[in-house]
Parts: C-alpha cells; structure tokens; sequence
C-alpha cells in the first residue's frame, strides 16, 4: 500500500521516502527480501533519473523504466551513460545489446549497427 | 444443431430467461413516467442490447441514452434513469450531476442497481447529501442468454475479486442466479464440482432453497424433470487452458480483437468492400475500446464496425468451434458455392424461374454479406498467427503443457522479455510454466522477476505479489507439482489431433484437452472409451452396460481430484418426503441436460470443447453452460495486473 502510496507523491524526494518506508517493511520479513531489494534498486534507479535529467536536456526519465532509460540515453546520443547503466544495474548482456539495437535501428545509425 | 435464441430445440428453454428480463426491463422503465433520459453503465450497455433492442426502450419512454460518466451530463429531459452496477465511482459521477443541476430545477432522478443496491453505495450517497434526492428501484438482470446452450452473468474480474480480494459478491449473484433457474427448471438432484469457491456457490445454493422453504412453505419446489445435474467447475481448479492460446475461431477472434457480449469491433476496412478504405482512416474512433495486448501493433485509429456474433449468422455457427486451421478451407467452399448459386439467374428463363431466383436473392446477399464479414476477420487473424512471435508463443505453450523440454523454454521466454513483446503474453507463459512444474527455482524465478521490473517497469512488482499470492508465479517449494501426473491421468495431451475431422476435445488446443472439460467428463462419463482415462473401478462399467446407466459423479477419479486444488463435492438434493427424482426420468424419455457452472469465467474454448461432447453423446445428454464470464488469458491477466494511470508510463520499446 505504501508502494502504492508512492505513486501519488508528486514531488520525488516524498516518493522515495514513502519507498524507503516501504523496503524497511519488507526487510523485517525474510520472506520478501527480493521485494526489499527490488525497492532499493528502484529508488537508486529514480536517484540516477533525476540526476541524468539534469545532464541530458529536455528529456522526462523519472517514471520509464530501467530499458526505457537505456533507450532514451542511447537515443540522445549518450551511450557512455547507457554503459553506466549497464553495469551500475547489472543488465544481462543479451538484453542490453537488444535495448541498443532497437535504439540505433530507430536511429538508423547504421555506422554504430554495423560492429553489432 | 444449435438454434439460436426464439426457435428453441433445446429441451431448456433458454430463451425465456430472455423474456422474463425483458419483461423486467420494460416493468422497472415504466414505473418511472413520461419521457426519459437513460444513463447506463458502460459494462451494463452490452449485455443489456442482448435483452432489449433500442426500439424497445423507446416504446417505453426512453427518448435518449447517455453513457455513465465523469463530468456533467447535459440534457433537457427531466427523468433521468441511471442502471448501473452498485460501483462506488459510479456514485461519486451520480452525485456529481445532481450538484451541478441546478438546485431549483425539476430533475427527477431514478437509481437501478444491477442487481441490487449496497450499504457503501448508500454511504457515497448519503455523505454527498443527494440519497433523499433519488428514487431506488432493483433491476435483476443475471443471467443473460448468449446462446441457447450459453448464459453468462457478464461479471468482471469475478476471478481476481474471489480468490486476490477474497470479495465473495459474485458467489451470490451466482447463487441468485442459479436459485432463479431452479425456480423455473425444478431443483437440480445433484451438484456436483470442484474448487474452493465452488463450495461456497453450492452450499449458498443449498441455504437459499432452505430459506425459500421456510419462508414459503406452500411453495416447495419440486424435482427437475429435465436437469440432471449441476456442474460447478471454479476456475482456480484450471488456470492453465486460459493461459493458452485458443486456436477456435471465435476464440482466436476473441485472442486478437477481444469479444465483449458476443460483439466484436473491427476496422470496417477489414469487413467493408476495400473502396472503404480511404474514408474510413480519416474519422476517429469515437468509442475507446481496449485493444488487446495480442495485437502487433496497435492499428491508426480508423472507423470501426460492430458486429455480431451469434448464430443468427449460420455461417458464424458452422465455424465458431473449429480449428482455425481448417475455417480458411470452409471459406472457400462456401464462397465457390455462393457463386455457383449466383450463376443459377441464368438458368432462370421462364418468368417463374427468374421471380424464384429473385426469392432467393435475398438470402444469398445475407450470405454473401456474412462471408465478406468472416473472409476479412479470417485474413486479419491470419496475418497475426503467422509472425513469428505469435509461433514462438505457441510452441513454448505446447512444449509446456506437454512437458517438453521444460529448460529450453526459459531461454525462450527470456528472449521474448529482451524483445518487449507485452508484458501480458511473457506473464502468461511465465504462469504456465510456474503452474506445470510447481514453481520455478529460486534463482530463475528471481532472474525473471528482475527481468520484469527492469524492462516493463517498477510498477509490476505488485502485480509479480498478486501472481504469487494466488499460487500463479511461485518459486518451487511452494506448492506441489502434480501436473505430470494430472496430465497423464486426464489424458490431457493428446498427440495426434485430426483438425479436419476431431476426435477429441484436444482438438480445441491442438492437442492439449482442457483440464477443466476433462473433469467435466469425468462427472458425466462423457469420454469415448478409446480415450477414457486409465482408472480403476467405476468408471470400467461404462464400456459394459451402455448409455442409459452411466452414472454421474465423481467416482474413480478421486487420485485426482486429491491433486488438484481445492474441495470436491458431490451434493443430492432430496425433495422433503426423501424422493429423489420422478420415475420417468430414470426411464430417459428425454434427452437429459446436464448445467455447467463456471465460477471466475470460461474461454470460448471450453464452451466449443463442450458443445462437441455435446454431439458426441448425439442427443443423449445436452450441455447448458453458464458462466460469470467469458475470459482469455489477457482478461484474466490484466484484472491482475497493477495499473497505475496517472504515472504516465510510456513503452517506447514497441516501435
């Protein structure tokens, strides 16, 4: 509920407390702790969003998801961002390399493609 | 074989349960005067144009019709009708209108819940100050004839409401329904099912014919003369033939267009003649309707056209229930006969051959009409069953099902995540594989769910707790995996499946039975023996004594029932001096009806499974389905599914 919660918080810096609330309440149960986690990543995720919004002009990040944020730095001619992703989030190989295909396939960057 | 409503040939009759609503309808709109505004809840105004065309209304007063919305609602009428379900938002748009009409104003205001009215729904009433203000009238439109062998309540998210919110409203609605039936049939001598829920509907069933006794003891009820039993099959039972791809037609119209209240809304491109096309791009779709995830890509919005789907359309009924491997052919057939009948005007010389010819114009033209409407829907469905996204789909789903390498399928379905097909088809084959093997291992279930977050967004980690809670996507351990053994027991693959000429109820599937049907027929021993499940004991005295003494129930397949979830029951209702049931039934002077219940929704593939046991029991026993609602494993996912509107969630990934 308060994950739910969340989402009503306009203001980012309230989102992530009412999150923060959130993991700490699935940190007490073993159980969930793949829940705790996947809030943690989430709000490391918005941090680097807000942070990234401020570095790539005229570009809505918070809110897409961790592909779509790929897409979007990729897109804008940021890949050395999108790299940082990569690894700050430990995407998968074979996912990333799809997420950049489609990106320079909408680009019709064919130089970029042409290595792949 | 089936006729559609109004020319009953079911030993039922169905159509008088349309009847009595309409005649309920007409009632509840004539009890408010003069000329009237109707306000209908958008999920209501379907179903209801299946009892009650527009004529109708205006016969009794109704002048226009409005949809129940947000925001205000203009007109100079001053009867108002609003018929709608008991839905708080509903109440909150209803107080809405009154406080921006203007106070001094005569509007007179008529509430009818569908099927009746709730103490939250008061409440919203009572604190926006308009309750004195609205006159309560009840409309109890249940079950609404589909078909003549079909009845549905046109519930939504009955399954996600029962068994995530533990709301049991539906089960009463339910029991109403059913105690209606009995009311009009005579009491069912046996009920008989499966699954949790399914004992509450039964025991609320067994209570209400109690209580009518006790209220109203002139009135006992006697047997059914007709009704063998009941059957109730609640869905949790079988969650794995939804989450399969139907390959009927009327099913996959349903995968790929979404059917609601036997309508379904295509681009008139599709079904109109091609000069169309160029009109029909320009003008905008008015209504919104939701366009299923199955689609490949979300077609410019273009005119729409509704159409039936009903047997009134002969030739819809000769192809509903098939294979759709096998409709393109039929197409065919039938268009080269329309033509060759077309080419009989010039055989036609005398003035008598040429006024019959002209007789059967008519007729030919509907039929011509028909073909064009199912050769363009066919063509559509085709284009969508050929990617290679949809074969992926459908070869995971069968190599699952089967039992097929199991570990291959995981890499499959990664892939499909990596290429963001929506998210709604990666779940369903997600579920599937969680329910055939009991369960993923800790570390794929792990990887799939990060998988998910990261690549259709944060927002699903709810709906990843909702499939957990309801045993949907679990990590193993959780539960037992019994499916191996279910599968061979049911017989439930079926590996050679002849499309052209079906054997078997597999055939719905391409060679996958559903579960649920199976269990059917182990109540009613309506298997042919060739593919009757290896049990032992009872079920061996149907080669024997034939027909007449096969008996209905659950014995023999008790090893089972024990592995699927939830209670199994088999109840007899007794008439007060202990009969059970009339001498000359026993003796089977008609063909015997056997109702099924689906609780939480059936798929047009298990009503088309049903109807061809139906004719193969050739006029022995027949089959009344009913249901809360007709579901496919988008519906039933996406009433799961975490939706969060205002966060303005984009998936660019779709380009």
């Amino acid at each position: 509920i308060t994950i739910l919660e969340s989402y009503e918080q306009k203001d980012l810096n309230e989102r992530i407390n009412k999150l923060k609330v959130a993991s700490s309440r699935y940190q007490e149960d073993k159980e969930h702790a793949f829940e705790a986690k996947a809030i943690d990543e989430y709000i490391k995720l918005l941090h680097t969003q807000s942070q990234l919004e401020k570095e790539i002009p005229h570009q809505q990040l918070v809110g897409l998801s961790l592909n779509d944020t790929v897409h979007k730095c990729i897109t804008t001619n940021h890949s050395n961002k999108a790299n940082k992703l990569k690894s700050d989030f430990k995407i998968p190989d074979k996912r990333f390399w799809w997420i950049k295909l489609k990106a320079l396939v909408e680009m019709r960057d064919w130089d970029e493609l042409d290595p792949m | 074989k089936m006729s559609h409503l109004g020319n009953t040939n079911s030993s039922l009759n169905v159509s008088s349960l349309r009847e009595l609503a309409r005649k309920q309808l007409t009632t509840v709109l004539d009890s408010v005067r003069g000329k009237k505004c109707l306000v209908l809840d958008p999920n209501i105004s379907a179903p209801l144009s299946l009892i009650a065309e527009f004529s109708l209304l205006k016969e009794h007063g109704v002048e226009k019709v409005h949809y129940l919305q947000q925001g205000p609602l203009e007109t100079d009428l001053k009867s108002l009708i609003y018929i709608c379900r008991p839905q708080l938002n509903y109440m909150k748009y209803i107080a809405g209108h009154h406080q921006k009409n203007d106070p001094s104003s005569v509007y007179e205001y008529n509430l009818f819940f569908v099927p009746r009215r709730t103490k939250i729904c008061e409440r919203v009433l009572e604190d926006s100050g308009v309750f004195g203000d609205i006159l309560y009238v009840f409309y109890h439109l249940d079950l609404i004839p589909f078909e003549d062998d079909l009845l549905s309540l046109e519930l939504d998210n009955t399954f996600k409401e029962l068994y995530l919110d533990g709301d049991y409203t539906s089960i009463y609605y339910a029991a109403r329904a059913l105690m209606k039936l009995q009311t009009k049939f005579g009491l069912f001598p046996r009920v008989i099912g499966k699954g949790d829920c399914a004992k509450h509907l039964a025991d609320m069933l067994l209570r209400m014919r109690k209580e009518v006794a006790v209220d109203d003891p002139s009135s006992t009820l006697s047997v059914s003369q007709s009704i063998d039993s009941l059957i109730i099959i609640d869905r949790s039972v079988d969650l794995i033939t939804p989450l399969c791809t139907q390959l009927t037609y009327e099913g996959l119209i349903d995968e790929v267009f979404s059917i609601r209240a036997s309508h379904v809304e295509v681009d008139s491109s599709i079904v109109g003649p091609a000069s169309q096309k160029s009109v029909a791009t320009t003008s905008a779709t008015t209504s919104t309707t939701t366009t299923t995830p199955a689609q490949p890509s979300p077609p410019p919005p273009a005119k729409k056209k509704k159409i039936a789907l009903n047997s009134t359309d002969k030739l819809f009924v000769q192809l509903r229930d098939m294979n759709f491997a096998v409709v393109g052919g039929v197409l065919n057939r039938v268009a080269r006969r329309i033509n060759e009948d077309y080419e009989g005007r010039h055989q036609a010389k005398t003035v008598a051959q040429i006024r019959e010819f002209i007789n059967k114009l008519g007729g030919l033209q509907s039929e011509h009409q028909s073909l064009r409407t199912h050769t363009g829907i066919a063509e559509e469905i085709m284009a969508y069953t050929v990617t290679p996204e949809f074969n992926k789909a459908l070869e995971v789903q069968q190599n699952l099902a089967a039992g097929i390498d199991i570990n291959l399928q995981n890499d499959h379905i990664e892939e499909m995540i990596n290429r963001q097909v929506p998210i709604v088809q990666v779940l369903r084959l997600l579920c599937l594989l969680s329910i055939v093997n009991g369960g993923l291992k800790q570390k794929s279930f792990e990887f799939f769910k990060k998988e998910i977050l990261q690549s259709y967004g944060f927002e699903h980690l709810q709906t990843l707790l909702n499939l957990e809670r309801l045993n949907m996507f679990v990590k193993q351990g959780s539960t037992n995996n019994k499916f191996s053994s279910i599968r061979k027991q049911l017989q439930l693959i079926v590996d050679e499946v002849d499309e052209h000429n079906p054997q078997d109820i597999s055939y719905v599937y391409s060679g996958y039975a559903p579960l649920s049907v199976r269990l059917i027929q182990c109540v009613t021993k309506g298997c042919p023996t060739s593919i009757n499940p290896v049990v032992t004991g009872a079920a061996n005295n149907v080669a024997g004594t034939g027909v007449s003494t096969r008996s209905i129930g659950w014995k023999g397949y008790e090893d089972v029932l024990r592995m699927l979830p939830g209670k199994s029951f088999d109840e007899v209702q007794r008439l007060d001096d202990g009969t059970i049931r009339s001498k000359k039934l026993i003796q089977g002077q008609q063909p015997r009806v056997t109702l099924i219940f689906f609780l939480g929704g059936c798929t047009y593939t298990e009503i088309a499974a049903i109807r061809f046991m139906a004719q193969q029991e050739e006029g022995q026993r027949e089959y009344i389905i009913a249901t809360t609602q007709i579901i496919n494993g988008n519906s039933l996912l996406n009433s799961i599914m975490q939706k969060i509107d205002h966060l303005g969630h984009s998936t660019s990934g779709s380009s």
